[in-house]
């Protein structure tokens, strides 16, 4: 599992694929006020980018990856 | 199409024909110099031609290819059988892209994937066999030695851009839209104009992307020295409770200074979702921060555009750099101001672009400063009320504009007048040679020239002195001090410029410049960005200047040949009236006087028609290399696959024809060179066995007999058997028993172009598919052409066709019988006869006589048309006879009488008519009356 | 009039170069290789030559050489290729060169040199 989901934190690690993104979305849309923690994260498929760019979860931790950080940038508003 | 381009795809062609050409010849001689020489020098100039134009799909390709060439040249790559099917490949798809950017103008999206792989395998051919440099070959170089600043310093200043639901990003391309800061504006333009190119690169992934394990995201992270980026959604998202997960919304824009490689091989597998444009430099030039409570007063502007025009950059700077420190660094003004520095940095030649911006200080106004270096002359008004005016110490203000303008080309002039110095110091700084003397002489040529042109002529003395010293000492020394000392006091620009003025020829100069874009419209330098081909740049064009000049070629629609030549027919026929109205006037009105004017005015009138006649055929010819060209590619194909050995000969390829008989004439002669590898070409063993050199020859050749046009094509093979051929028409029952003594060998072999022969035992994949050579004379006769064979056995064949130059108009003769008239084309009449009733005799019930020894049947006309007349003779009891060609042989036509020939414009028959055999077509005679034009082929 | 030597196996730079400098009012010649240029340069004066490197039979170095060597020209030469190989550039002016351009030259670009090395005044 790319994503592990806590009580209202989903955590990010390594490369999240593009499966994930159903599942993801799903529990953003039961938790709206959950958040995202990115920090192991180094990629995500693009799927899961437009999920998380339609919904702008709050963001708990930023990627530790410089790169990743700057595209996911536009997650800050 | 400009004369320009069609210049270039009609010499590319010929490059494309000989590169091919020369692939094939190194086939036999793999191990020749020269032919490698001259393979990559085609390969160089195509694609240095094609440099010319902005089709960097063709360039790509062609460019590998040349890489390549050059390393079988220098024995780095050796040569083999793959290497020429993949530069035979390579050489196909630039083709395509030329058959392409003729009927379209350009070159379509769909090819830059193909592009991409062929230049990918022929790289690799090139990384493969070159063990000891596949590094340099295969990697294009980075964008490391970019420095200023480096990349990742840009990327720590980077600050996403606000983005949110585009607002008009819809799922196709829009115009390039960035929001930068200035940190990232300045970094892209030193970037863009220290030499890189930068690119913006919209990449929107089709919705179904995800499903073919596409991942946008991570391509879009592969592309290198990104210095802007953003993801946006496409607008027309649905509600988040139905978003559909796996379908793409997705829209990835970035501003890169990846070469144009890299970014094609990223995204080589999705070309048509991406679109990439070049963007200049001066895009980037953008002020930022809040605009208003920043007052500059006017008097800095003036003095500032003042120095810049004056070439004095240094004080301007200062001026600049003191403005700055007196200004908030977060106001507008200052990031302007910033601007302008950055600017005489690093394009201190770009006067006009420091004045403009600098004067966007009073204006306020947002100037498209792209667009205003493109466009400089023909913007002259706008650029009026931006540039500084009345305040200016100069005398004339009426020339306000053009003295902005001069001073920009100034600036660039006097950048190119040391241009020039730094050239001779270095011609003077190489190796001595032999050629030492000659060299010194053409730099004092040279520098005299520069700088009489550039009014300093009080120096000419000085290079003369210099060059004689230079001359007597052998040695270079004196010239060069000479240009030293020039290029030390170089800074002084300004003084240079007051001590020799310069008058203005400017405005002349401009205009004649205009005049050379105007033609050349594939103006190298408006290489940015096909999209905005509608701006592109026109450097020194007026918009009052209208002095063109005029394209030597022009390339027009065939229809509208088509229809001119019918006019041009119509008229022809129509001039034909005048004579029978001048008989009317005379005979029916009585008025001699107007007759004989009608008549004069004929005259005049028909050497018109004639000349428009003329004048159209030759528009309409073409080279029978049109064809021919194919012919090499083909027989190499063919042959290979049969396993013979083919040289193949092509001569006359510039003989010319009608284009319809050009076009008509490719199918058959297709056929007949099969049908000659086939079966009339040996295998290599059999030749060898049979004591003849293993490479057959086939010889295509071309030539114009007065107004036919003979093309022959001649093979060393086995050559056919007449006996062979009789027995088998007699099987087949197409001649009879009496006809197998009768017929000649000549005649007995024509007999493979009866309908429903075929020779082949076997039915090949090549020919003889069923159809034989009586489907290449009937399409040789549809065009008024005959065919013929000739061959001797074991030595060879010899298939000739021939064919009228043009089949616009047909030349006719008028006949008569039964009292009615009909046309007979004259290619067809070989002479005309009157036979007197005793020369007739009767062979087996058929009418025959002797001419010049010969017997010849003869046919009565109106027996043919099933009419019961007998033919009418003459007083002298002399029967008219028509003697045609029909198949070879000659056949008498009896007729009742001849008249006249007469050009007309033959209309094949339609609807019911056009059943009715016998005839070729009607055609309307000068007096209005229908002429009905007999095809004696299908009468006998 | 001035008159300009064009020296290019390919047409289309011919073309090309021949459409900037006609319209500016020069007289243009073209020669298809090194050989034909010398022919031409022998028996007539040019001011100023356009060469081409790469050409059959003789290039545009072999040209400048026994342009140089035989003191049959001193009028200036610019030499125009398509790489910026910077060898090339030496090579150039070893030969005999007053001046190396990249191609695809520019309109304004070409004329503004020519112009200079024309002495015209500008």
């Amino acid at each position: 599992m790319a994503i592990e989901y806590k009580k209202s934190l989903a955590v990010f690690t390594e490369f999240v694929g593009v499966e994930e993104a159903e599942n993801l979305l799903q529990w953003l849309l039961k938790n709206p006020k959950g958040k995202i923690n990115l920090a192991t994260c180094e990629h995500i498929h693009a799927a899961n980018l437009q999920v998380l760019m339609a919904i702008k979860p709050l963001v708990a931790a930023w990627p530790a990856d410089e790169d990743l950080q700057r595209w996911l940038a536009v997650l800050e508003k | 199409m400009n004369a320009l381009l069609e210049q270039f795809l009609s010499e590319s062609r010929d490059f494309l024909q000989g590169i091919g050409e020369k692939l094939m010849q190194l086939e036999s001689d793999p191990e020749s110099i020269p032919l490698m020489t001259e393979l990559f020098r085609f390969v160089h100039t195509l694609k240095g031609n094609s440099g010319l134009f902005d089709f960097p799909e063709m360039t790509r390709v062609l460019h590998a290819s040349e890489d390549l060439m050059d390393a079988v040249r220098h024995g780095r790559v050796s040569y083999s059988q793959d290497l020429t099917d993949q530069l035979l490949d390579a050489m196909d798809f630039v083709g395509i892209l030329m058959d392409e950017i003729e009927t379209t103008g350009r070159i379509g999206n769909s090819h830059a994937t193909n592009s991409v792989e062929l230049t990918k395998s022929l790289r690799e051919l090139l990384a493969a066999a070159s063990t000891e440099s596949e590094a340099h070959a295969a990697t294009p170089h980075g964008i490391s030695d970019i420095d200023h600043p480096s990349v990742d310093q840009v990327l720590e200043e980077f600050a996403a851009v606000e983005v949110d639901f585009a607002n008009d990003t819809t799922a196709s391309f829009g115009e390039p839209a960035f929001e930068l800061n200035e940190v990232v504006a300045m970094a892209l333009y030193r970037h863009a104009t220290g030499g890189a190119r930068v690119f913006w690169v919209e990449y929107i992934p089709e919705p179904e992307c995800f499903f073919k394990g596409e991942d946008p995201f991570y391509l879009s992270r592969q592309v290198p020295a990104v210095l802007w980026h953003q993801s946006l959604l496409q607008k027309d998202i649905p509600s988040l409770a139905e978003m559909d997960v796996y379908s793409s919304q997705l829209v990835f824009q970035l501003l890169t200074i990846a070469t144009q490689e890299e970014l094609d091989d990223i995204f080589r597998y999705v070309p048509d979702q991406i679109q990439r444009i070049e963007i200049p430099a001066l895009a980037f030039v953008v002020p930022f921060g809040s605009e208003h409570d920043d007052t500059i007063d006017d008097e800095f502007i003036t003095r500032t555009v003042g120095f810049i025009n004056d070439g004095n950059l240094e004080r301007a700077s200062h001026s600049i750099r003191t403005m700055l420190e007196l200004s908030a660094p977060e106001l507008w003004s200052s990031s302007l101001l910033r601007w302008a520095q950055l600017i005489i940095e690093l394009e201190p030649d770009n006067a006009l672009i420091q004045c403009a911006l600098i004067n966007q200080l009073r204006t306020h106004e947002p100037l498209d400063l792209v667009a205003l270096t493109q466009d400089i002359s023909s913007k002259s008004a706008s650029v009026d009320s931006h540039l500084p005016n009345a305040d200016l110490p100069h005398e004339h203000d009426e020339h306000e504009a053009i003295n902005s303008e001069a001073s920009h080309t100034d600036a660039t002039l006097m950048a190119s007048f040391y241009t020039v110095l730094t050239a001779q110091k270095n011609v003077l700084s190489v190796p001595a040679s032999p050629w030492l003397a000659g060299r010194m002489k053409s730099v004092a040529t040279t520098l005299i020239a520069t700088y009489r042109a550039t009014h300093q002529v009080d120096e000419i003395e000085h290079i003369e002195h210099a060059l004689q010293q230079a001359l007597a000492d052998n040695t270079s020394q004196p010239l060069l001090a000479w240009i030293d000392k020039v290029l030390d006091s170089a800074p002084e620009l300004s003084d240079i410029q007051e001590a020799a003025p310069i008058e203005m020829p400017i405005e002349q100069s401009t205009q004649e410049v205009s005049v050379a874009t105007e033609e050349v419209i594939l103006d190298p330098s408006s290489k940015f960005g096909r999209r905005v081909e509608d701006t592109s740049p026109h450097f020194g064009r007026r918009a009052e200047d209208t002095t063109t000049v005029v394209s030597k070629t022009l390339k027009v629609d065939q229809e509208k040949i088509d229809r001119l030549m019918n006019l041009i027919g119509e008229m022809v026929v129509a001039k034909n009236a005048l004579p029978y109205l001048a008989n009317r006037a005379e005979t029916v009105f009585g008025v001699r006087d107007l007759s004989r004017e009608i008549k004069a005015q004929y005259a005049v009138i028909n050497r018109v028609a004639e000349e428009m006649q003329d004048t159209i055929m030759q528009v309409r010819m073409m080279p029978v290399s049109f064809i021919f060209q194919r012919f090499p590619r083909m027989v190499r194909d063919i042959s290979r696959k049969l396993g013979k050995e083919v040289e193949l000969v092509l001569e006359g390829e510039s003989t010319e024809a009608d284009k319809n008989i050009i076009e008509a004439l490719s199918d058959p002669l297709i056929h007949i060179v099969r049908n000659s590898l086939d079966h009339g070409l040996e295998s290599p063993e059999v030749r060898v066995a049979a004591g003849k050199n293993a490479t057959g020859k086939l010889l295509i050749r071309a030539t114009q007999e007065s107004d036919r046009v003979l093309i022959e094509i001649i093979d060393d093979g086995r050559g056919i058997n007449p006996n062979v051929i009789k027995q088998k028409a007699y099987e087949k029952g197409l001649i009879d028993e009496s006809a197998l003594e009768r017929l000649s060998d000549e005649e007995a072999v024509n007999l493979v172009f009866a309908a429903g022969f075929s020779t082949a035992d076997v039915i090949s994949d090549l020919s003889g598919r069923g159809v034989g050579m009586d489907v290449v004379r009937s399409a040789v006769e549809r065009i008024n052409g005959t065919v013929g064979i000739e061959s001797e056995v074991g030595k060879g064949t010899r298939l000739y066709l021939s064919l009228p130059l043009s089949m616009a108009v047909t030349n006719v003769m008028i006949i008569e019988s039964n009292e009615q008239i009909f046309g007979v084309p004259m290619d067809m009449v070989v002479e005309t006869v009157r036979v007197p009733r005793v020369q007739l005799s009767s062979i087996k019930q058929k009418q025959t006589t002797v001419l010049r020894g010969r017997i010849v049947p003869l046919l009565s006309l109106n027996e043919l048309l099933a009419l019961p007349q007998e033919q009418v003779p003459n007083e002298d009891d002399e029967f008219a006879t028509l003697v045609v060609r029909v198949h070879g042989e000659h056949v008498g036509i009896v007729v009742d009488d001849f008249r006249e020939t007469v050009d007309i414009i033959l209309k094949p028959m339609s609807g019911i008519l056009g059943g009715l055999g016998g005839f070729s077509g009607a055609a309307l005679l000068g007096d209005g009356s229908v002429l009905m034009v007999l095809n004696p082929r299908e009468l006998i | 009039m001035k008159t300009i030597l064009v020296i290019d196996d390919a047409a289309t730079v011919r073309m090309y170069h021949r459409h900037i400098l006609e319209s500016a009012g020069y007289s243009v010649d073209e020669a298809i290789n090194g050989i034909e240029a010398l022919e031409k340069a022998l028996v007539k004066n040019y001011d100023l030559f356009i060469v081409d490197i790469n050409m059959p039979k003789l290039d545009g170095y072999g040209f400048l050489r026994q342009l140089r060597s035989q003191d049959i020209e001193q009028a200036p030469a610019i030499m125009v290729s398509t790489e910026s190989a910077k060898n090339d550039e030496i090579l150039a002016y070893n030969a005999g060169a007053n001046l190396y351009l990249i191609k695809p030259t520019k309109p304004d670009e070409l004329l503004r040199y020519s112009r200079l090395l024309l002495g015209e005044s500008i």
